[in-house]
């Protein structure tokens, strides 16, 4: 199933990739030029495969389908999905996987800022760089990042894991460094495998949680 | 908030870059419905002394007149023409010469005291077109898509403070340093802990328009010395609140994000091409390539010819 988005407002095409959700079990979308709001709102178990480049929310609060955009997203791809996968190729933009309960959220290269921001379940996997206050208010689940992190990394951090590999400018308020065991590697690896993203050494990670899980309201 | 765009052709060659700045800024129009502007470098094709007018004027044969012999009192319109606009006024548009651009300022004072007349633009090297209404019917209106140029940033705006009308679209610009303009998407909060030291060494605000604040505090610092990287750096440093904003000199442009990141930013570049904008829908339309960079919290971007 084709949906050529060329001349469909974000409206029409989300209409339509509802529509053939409920026939279909792969839907392919020509030319999403970066179009706002893309695929929001599906909550059918349907694979649908972005030919281009997608704008702000992508995704948005989607629940099952497994979405692959084969270029860049704007700010806050996968905003709110409860479960599903969404897999971009490319870069995103700031709030990577911001709010979501559950689901997968993978960027293969960098994002801008707060990534996984009051994310409460699920995991987001970033291969490039992640920006500043990445995490901030995280209440659960795991951000995993391949290249550095910008300042103030898991700022006010209340439940959840941060895995970083590459440098932290910065801890942000009530994050602090955990050793990393061997049990996270083993479960690192299975999660980056997964998805093509393995990396030759595990150890090298840095792991992020919280300080405090009472961090406002006293210890 | 707004949209903002740049792009810069690295041969330095004339390009249609009217129509490039119109189909990236047409991409950025759910960003701002109110206005739209444009600052095109490089295709002026004025002599060094020259300098172009683009003057409000209210429907009114004998004010016209008033404004061509004011002009001509103090320098002779050399060519002249009358751009149609919207509403109950229109655009008197002249070239003349000066001996310095230190006697700029003072004349479009001198004409801006004259009632029911504003003074839009007065630049050498840059065209500014702005104006009321849609990316596309402002094109139209001064058929932007024909203007020539090496570079250019552009503006689509959704007002948050100060008025809706073709005075306040940006870009704006400062007649403290020659051809400096800014398009601006955010607010500066600090807007009179910033305004109060540049009035005092005699820049003359003529808004209240927090990007106005912006384009006199660049002018300021180029004209101390600051290159425009050094400048748009201690911006960031010196301005509070959510802001992204380019700057268009006759060099080139830049581009400075506050610190939190709050408002957006992206850039493209190819062998041919420097452009950034607040969205990627706007790159595409000049850029073909997939690799788009984010820019990060108080992160500048400059590209100079």
């Amino acid at each position: 199933m084709e949906i050529d988005a060329e001349l469909l407002s974000p409206r029409e095409i989300n209409s339509q990739v509802k529509a053939a959700a409920c026939e279909y079990d792969k839907i392919i979308i020509k030319n999403p030029n970066a179009k706002h709001y893309l695929i929001a709102g599906v909550t059918e178990d349907v694979e649908i495969e972005l030919d281009g480049s997608v704008g702000y929310f992508a995704g948005s609060m989607c629940d099952k389908p497994k979405i692959k955009i084969n270029g860049n997203a704007g700010w806050f791809v996968g905003d709110n999905i409860t479960d599903g996968e969404i897999i971009v190729e490319g870069s995103g933009g700031d709030g990577a996987g911001q709010g979501i309960y559950g689901g997968t959220v993978i960027v293969k290269e960098s994002v801008g800022s707060r990534t996984g921001e009051i994310m409460k379940n699920g995991t987001i996997i970033i291969g490039g760089n992640s920006g500043f206050m990445t995490g901030i208010f995280m209440m659960g689940g795991r951000i995993i990042i391949l290249g550095d992190v910008g300042d103030d990394v898991a700022e006010s951090i209340i439940r959840g894991v941060i895995y970083v590999k590459g440098e932290i400018k910065s801890l942000g308020y009530n994050a602090k460094l955990e050793e990393l065991t061997f049990e996270d590697t083993l479960e690192l690896e299975e999660t980056l495998t997964k998805y093509g993203m393995d990396v030759d050494d595990y150890s090298e990670f840095k792991k992020i949680v919280p300080e405090s899980t009472r961090p406002f309201y006293g210890h | 908030m707004c949209g903002i765009a740049g792009i810069v052709y690295k041969d330095k060659k004339l390009h249609d870059i009217g129509n490039d700045m119109t189909n990236m800024l047409h991409q950025l129009q759910h960003r701002g419905p109110d206005s739209a502007g444009y600052s095109i470098y490089g295709g002026t094709g004025l002599e060094e002394n020259e300098y172009i007018l683009k003057i409000q004027v209210k429907e009114n044969e004998k004010l016209l007149k008033k404004v061509k012999d004011t002009i001509n009192f103090l320098t002779p319109i050399k060519n002249d023409a009358i751009l149609p606009s919207v509403g109950d006024s229109f655009i008197y548009k002249c070239k003349i010469s000066l001996n310095d651009f230190s006697e700029l300022k003072p004349l479009i004072t001198k004409v801006d005291l004259i009632d029911d007349v504003i003074v839009i633009n007065g630049s050498h090297d840059f065209e500014m077109i702005k104006d009321v209404g849609s990316v596309l019917e402002i094109a139209d209106r001064y058929d932007v898509r024909t203007v020539k140029g090496t570079h250019a940033i552009g503006h689509t705006r959704f007002s948050t403070e100060s008025g809706v009308d073709r005075y306040h679209a940006h870009p704006f610009q400062t007649y403290i340093v020659r051809d400096i303009s800014v398009v601006h998407n955010g607010q500066i909060t600090n807007y009179w802990k910033i305004r109060d030291p540049l009035e005092r060494k005699g820049h003359v605000f003529e808004t209240f328009n927090d990007t106005e604040c912006l384009v006199h505090y660049i002018a300021d610092k180029l004209d101390t010395g600051y290159s425009l990287e050094e400048a748009l750096e201690q911006s960031v440093e010196d301005m509070d609140g959510p802001f992204s904003y380019i700057i268009g000199t006759p060099n080139g442009i830049g581009i400075a994000k506050d610190k939190l990141g709050l408002r957006p930013g992206v850039m493209a570049e190819t062998d041919d091409i420097f452009a950034i904008a607040s969205e990627e829908v706007s790159l595409r339309e000049v850029v073909d390539t997939h690799h788009v960079e984010q820019i990060s919290p108080g992160e500048v971007m400059v590209y100079e010819m």
